[in-house]
């Protein structure tokens, strides 16, 4: 049997949470919570109350070892048929757009007719992990058959071994935080300190007049008495952000607290379904997922940038493609860092990167910025790691139908040096 | 007024002589028309996470059926204190507990709730009345909750309109296993404020007949409720409490149809809590 | 390494020369047989509208270098086109590594307000310079400017090359190359030589490339760029000398010693070690200069690099000199090369001297800052810079070239003869802090001596770290 011609997957839409500040609105929701919360909005949203939807693929970065199953948790706590099959992806903050990609293959391929792709992260809840010796006692201390053999193993627990090991957010291959490491690149790709305030300034105000126009009011659904993202600063300006000091870099670093995202709480889901689907139950589709690309650097031996994965992906993207990096209408370049997007369009117009590095034989040149997270980015939203991917692909779906058609570029890096990519088309 | 001077004064009736002081309650016999209201009730979230966390909700923009009971409770215990409310507060049994949600009830929305008692009538163990408390946001109802009480002796024999068992107690769910945890009781009262003494230690709960601390009943049943999660935007849910549960425990919970059951892990003859949920 | 290097390189003389304020050389890097040319990234920067970047760029690509570039569009597609993976540099990159070494492209800077240029590039970069690594600034000679303001820039170069060398330190160097409009593609074999470990004890000179030299083949085989070539090496029995034979052998060349023959025992050593052969004879007698053209001619069908190396010292202050002290060093040192040289370039096409031959004289810093007791000697050596200014322009007419090396203080059993004051006073007072060894000059000799650096006429490169001596 031969299988079925691979078949338009389209975005019909989506639902997020609004994004809140870490240890804030969200501080008591855990990522079963949100992403829940995410669901039914969905699910009330498109009338999915009750259906049985070929997947729900989801997941988090920071995450407790008993929500091993979280997304099929979630999806029985939602308002879904309990039918539902579900499961949990991690490629750090390219989760959300990876599990779009998991569930956009399988529609194309005729596996599945419709499915739910998103995230969700809580910096918050965030998972405490026994110290390590403490928790190598007890278990040594289980595996014991007698009370006193038990009592044995406990008598060796350390007071400094109560402390709990927190999570961090650095990468375990290098000791450095995804700031610093990304502080490095910065520098080397000669990432201005105003050009970053420049960025996060227009994402705050691309954001905030999103929501002014209405453009959020069938992406997100209130949470917890948020109705819009808490890291929103409507008011930004380049001299409130030039007050900032750097964070990230040491004394003359150029990275701060309003150029990096904050540590966000929250969830996102999109939905994608093949046009039939869609057409029999009356959706629109916003738009086609065309293609994917996800890709990874060797950041460990100093090679390339951590967060450098993104400009390795796209250029295979469109070479499969056939597209040049200006045949984009929207480009929604995911903003962990302002210093990020930047790096990642320097190396674009780089002689040196797009030879060397990609092994073409022309720089890929540069993009009209006006086409850049037009409705806003991370910066403005936050950035609940695995959330970020559905909430761009929803956001982008949305845009380009909006504007009678075009192909948006999306590109997201990822913690371990990866990066992961998309194209949609309406 | 705090929990403690509140259980205090409901505990006074029991003192010989007391009820005859003009601002003790439980001097009468009939139920006097009696209502009390607080409003402009607004949700914390932090503390609507603490409530689902220990019933096991998950923490959603609408709030659970059971968490306006805690606005209203201590309202119940306003009435029930009350220099003209017939009986002592302490030694009333929580018979049945039917909420309707109306609507969804949302975080973000400004609650006000009040509440009334019903006229007293017979029962085979003694005499019921009922609370009746009610939510409405800007005069619209969305969720109403009446509270059947008992108090114990002169049973007149005859069953009041309205008490015929919930449930015949049959469910075809494979039942589940909660273990409950001897702290539960002090768990759930910091968070409902129903610092009953009777659920919050053994040693309390003997001073009032119980061998060890008992489950909150409202627990029981928003525990029972998140087990049935997802539920409709528009319900009723209606319990039975039968016996109580002590603490810890362990029980079990089976569900069908609309219809649950919460019955005692070793003896499976015990029903601790029967209830129903319908459209 | 001399005793006070070995000392101060100790942990208790680290500390001890650290407290008192001693000066402290760093013990050089070296050239060894198949090592790289440089070892750690170059940085590659330049003044906009320069005409090396690509060259350059080239010639590190070829030699295998690490590099990085300012983010400047003419630079990465300089890098780019020479499939260099240039890692992008700016000034506020705060580099956690050093650099082996800065190479800036000075041409573009025709008036002297661009000289900010340097400043911009060498100010952040100057202190990230690793041990012993490299500064190479390339401009176009003054002479050959289009203006006169292009002009002044450009001599301006020289003092600031200079300056650095004493700023440097840590045993790295630091060089200027006038490279004249039209030899941009004749910069791989000095630029090789200046970032390697070949120039470790050569600083703060200005070497001039012309364009005559004619380009490098692409499949130049660096590591033997004498193979098939002969060589002429005189007093090549000992020292620096015997440095050179070996030098020259190691990269591929047939030497043939000559040396006198009251030392040809030691000649025979030397050129047995090397496979070489032993001439040895009088280089001040009349028919040598015709003995060694014949033998040349009839054993190796002429010759390719002579090194004039041969030289006596007969130290006395002047007034104290008798006349056989003066006519010896003279004859031996200066006349005796002109001698040979005329012998060996004699008759056009046909001369022994073979086509795109290299001569290499050995000067001394004596001859150019002059020396108490050396009139004699500083003499000879002062002449040997005027073989090379005289003799240039007729070399290049048959695409040779002469140039000269002047060492200051190297190792050698000469040297080590001097009373130690002294000997102290002439290893210090240097910008590297210490002597040379013979290897340093050899180094510098086999450089000229390479087919790759056929643009380099008519230069005098001192090997002396930098003396303060006639600096």
């Amino acid at each position: 049997m031969t299988p079925a011609a691979p078949r338009r997957a389209v975005v019909l839409g989506g639902n997020r949470i609004p994004f809140a500040r870490s240890d804030s609105a969200y501080k008591k929701a855990s990522n079963q919570d949100m992403l829940t919360a995410a669901l039914d909005g969905l699910v009330e949203r498109f009338g999915l109350a009750g259906e049985r939807l070929g997947d729900v693929v989801a997941g988090a970065v920071l995450k407790h070892s008993r929500d091993f199953n979280l997304t099929r948790e979630c999806v029985l706590g939602s308002r879904l048929a309990p039918e539902t099959p579900a499961y949990d992806i991690q490629q750090a903050c390219g989760t959300g757009l990876e599990a779009a990609i998991l569930v956009a293959n399988k529609i194309a391929l005729g596996q599945i007719e419709a499915g739910v792709a998103g995230g969700v992260d809580t910096t918050s809840d965030a998972p405490l992990a026994l110290n390590e010796d403490l928790r190598s006692i007890l278990l040594d201390a289980n595996r014991e058959k007698s009370v006193q053999g038990r009592l044995r193993q406990l008598l060796r627990v350390r007071p400094q071994q109560l402390a709990p090991a927190i999570p961090r957010n650095e990468e375990p291959r290098t000791g450095l935080s995804m700031g610093e490491h990304q502080a490095r690149t910065a520098a080397e790709w000669g990432i201005t300190r105003e050009a970053q305030d420049e960025l996060a300034m227009r994402s705050h105000q691309n954001l905030a007049a999103a929501y002014e126009r209405g453009f959020q009011d069938d992406l997100v659904t209130p949470y917890l008495g948020l109705e819009r993202d808490q890291n929103l600063r409507p008011d930004s300006s380049i001299e409130k952000l030039a007050k900032l000091k750097p964070v990230f870099g040491g004394a003359d670093g150029t990275m701060t607290a309003g150029n990096s995202t904050p540590l966000s709480d929250g969830a996102a889901v999109a939905l994608l379904a093949s046009e039939e689907w869609a057409k029999q139950r009356g959706l629109t589709p916003l738009a086609t997922f065309v293609d994917a690309e996800t890709a990874a650097v060797d950041y460990v031996n100093g090679r390339e940038g951590l967060l450098m994965a993104p400009a390795y992906a796209v250029p295979r993207l469109l070479e499969r493609n056939g597209l040049t990096l200006q045949d984009f209408d929207l480009y929604e370049i995911h903003e962990a860092f302002a210093s990020q997007v930047l790096s990642t369009l320097a190396a674009w117009e780089d002689p040196v990167f797009c030879t060397q590095r990609l092994g073409r034989s022309e720089p890929l040149g540069a993009i009209d910025r006006s086409k850049l997270n037009v409705n806003g980015s991370s910066l403005a939203a936050g950035h609940p790691f695995a959330a970020t991917g559905g909430r761009i692909v929803a956001a982008l779906a949305k845009a380009l139908h909006e504007r009678g058609g075009g192909r948006g570029l999306i590109s997201i890096c990822a913690a371990g040096g990866q990066g992961v990519v998309a194209i949609l088309e309406a | 007024m705090s929990t403690l001077t509140t259980y205090a004064r409901a505990a006074l009736p029991l003192v010989p002589g007391a009820s005859l002081l003009p601002f003790v309650a439980g001097r009468g016999k009939q139920m006097p028309a009696l209502e009390r209201r607080v409003d402009g009730v607004s949700v914390d979230p932090a503390h609507l996470a603490d409530y689902a966390r220990v019933c096991g909700f998950t923490l959603r923009d609408t709030l659970p059926a059971t968490y306006l009971h805690m606005p209203a409770f201590p309202l119940h215990m306003q009435l029930m204190t009350d220099g003209k409310f017939p009986f002592p507060a302490v030694g009333l049994v929580h018979l049945r507990n039917r909420i309707t949600v109306h609507r969804p009830a949302r975080v973000s929305e400004v609650f006000d709730v009040v509440v009334r008692t019903t006229p007293i009538e017979p029962h085979p163990k003694g005499r019921t009345f009922a609370i009746v408390s009610e939510a409405r946001v800007d005069g619209e109802l969305v969720w109403e909750e009446r509270s059947t009480m008992l108090r114990r002796g002169g049973g007149s024999g005859e069953a009041a309109s309205g008490s015929a068992p919930l449930t015949d107690g049959q469910t075809r769910g494979a039942p589940v296993t909660w273990t409950l945890p001897g702290d539960l009781g002090r768990r759930y009262g910091s968070v409902s404020g129903d610092r009953n003494p009777i659920h919050m230690h053994a040693l309390t709960a003997r001073a009032f007949g119980f061998k060890q601390a008992i489950a909150h009943g409202m627990w029981t049943k928003a525990r029972a409720l998140a087990a049935l999660e997802p539920l409709p935007d528009a319900y009723t849910v209606d319990v039975e409490f039968k016996k109580p549960i002590f603490l810890p425990g362990r029980v079990t919970f089976a569900a069908d149809d609309g219809r649950f059951v919460v019955r005692s892990a070793k003896n499976p003859d015990i029903t601790h809590l029967e209830g129903t949920v319908t459209p | 390494m001399d005793r006070y290097t070995q000392l101060v390189n100790t942990p208790i003389g680290k500390t001890v020369a650290k407290q008192v304020g001693l000066p402290k050389p760093v013990p050089l890097k070296r050239h060894t047989p198949g090592a790289p040319v440089v070892d750690g990234r170059v940085l590659l920067g330049g003044a906009p509208g320069g005409r090396l970047a690509q060259s350059l760029a080239q010639v590190l690509a070829d030699a295998g270098a690490e590099v990085s570039t300012p983010l400047r569009p003419d630079l990465r597609a300089a890098a780019a086109e020479a499939g260099l993976d240039a890692a992008p540099w700016t000034p506020q990159a705060s580099v956690d590594h050093r650099y082996a070494a800065l190479v800036f492209d000075a041409t573009g800077i025709t008036e002297s307000a661009q000289l900010d240029e340097l400043h911009a590039f060498f100010h952040p970069t100057i202190r990230k310079v690793a041990r012993c690594g490299r500064a190479i600034v390339l401009g176009t000679p003054p002479e050959s400017a289009r203006k006169p303001a292009e002009a002044v820039a450009q001599r301006a170069l020289e003092g600031f090359t200079r300056a650095i060398g004493k700023e440097i330190g840590r045993g790295a160097t630091v060089q200027l190359v006038y490279v004249e409009p039209g030899a941009e593609d004749q910069l791989a074999g000095t630029v090789r030589f200046f970032l390697s470990p070949r120039s470790a004890f050569v600083s703060a000179q200005v070497v001039r490339i012309g364009k005559e030299g004619g380009k490098v083949p692409s499949d130049f085989d660096w590591e033997r760029p004498l193979a098939g070539k002969v060589a002429l090496v005189t007093g090549a029995s000992r020292g620096i000398g015997a440095a050179i034979a070996s030098t020259l052998a190691r990269d591929g060349a047939h030497v043939v010693g000559l040396d006198v023959p009251a030392l040809e025992e030691d000649l025979k050593a030397v050129a047995a070690g090397i496979g070489g052969s032993a001439l040895a004879l009088d280089i001040t007698d009349a028919d040598a200069p015709r003995a060694i053209a014949s033998y040349l001619r009839r054993e190796h069908r002429g010759v390719d690099v002579v090194v004039h190396n041969a030289g006596i010292t007969r130290d006395r202050t002047l007034g104290r000199m008798d006349a056989d002290r003066w006519n010896a060093v003279i004859a031996v040192n200066l006349s005796s090369i002109e001698r040979i040289t005329d012998a060996l370039i004699e008759g056009g096409r046909k001369a022994v001297l073979n086509e795109g031959g290299r001569i290499v004289c050995v000067s001394s810093i004596s001859g150019i800052a002059g020396n108490a007791g050396q009139t004699n000697y500083a003499t000879s050596k002062a002449g040997v810079i005027g073989i090379v200014n005289a003799y240039a322009p007729e070399l290049a007419r048959r695409g040779a070239t002469i140039n000269a090396v002047a060492p200051g203080f190297i190792e050698t059993q000469m040297t080590a003869k001097v009373p130690l004051a002294i000997r102290e006073a002439g290893r210090r007072m240097s910008s590297l802090w210490q002597g040379g060894l013979p290897v340093d000059v050899a180094e510098a000799i086999a450089w000229f001596a390479s087919p790759a650096t056929g643009g380099v006429n008519g230069n005098v490169v001192r090997v002396c770290g930098q003396s303060l001596l006639g600096a």
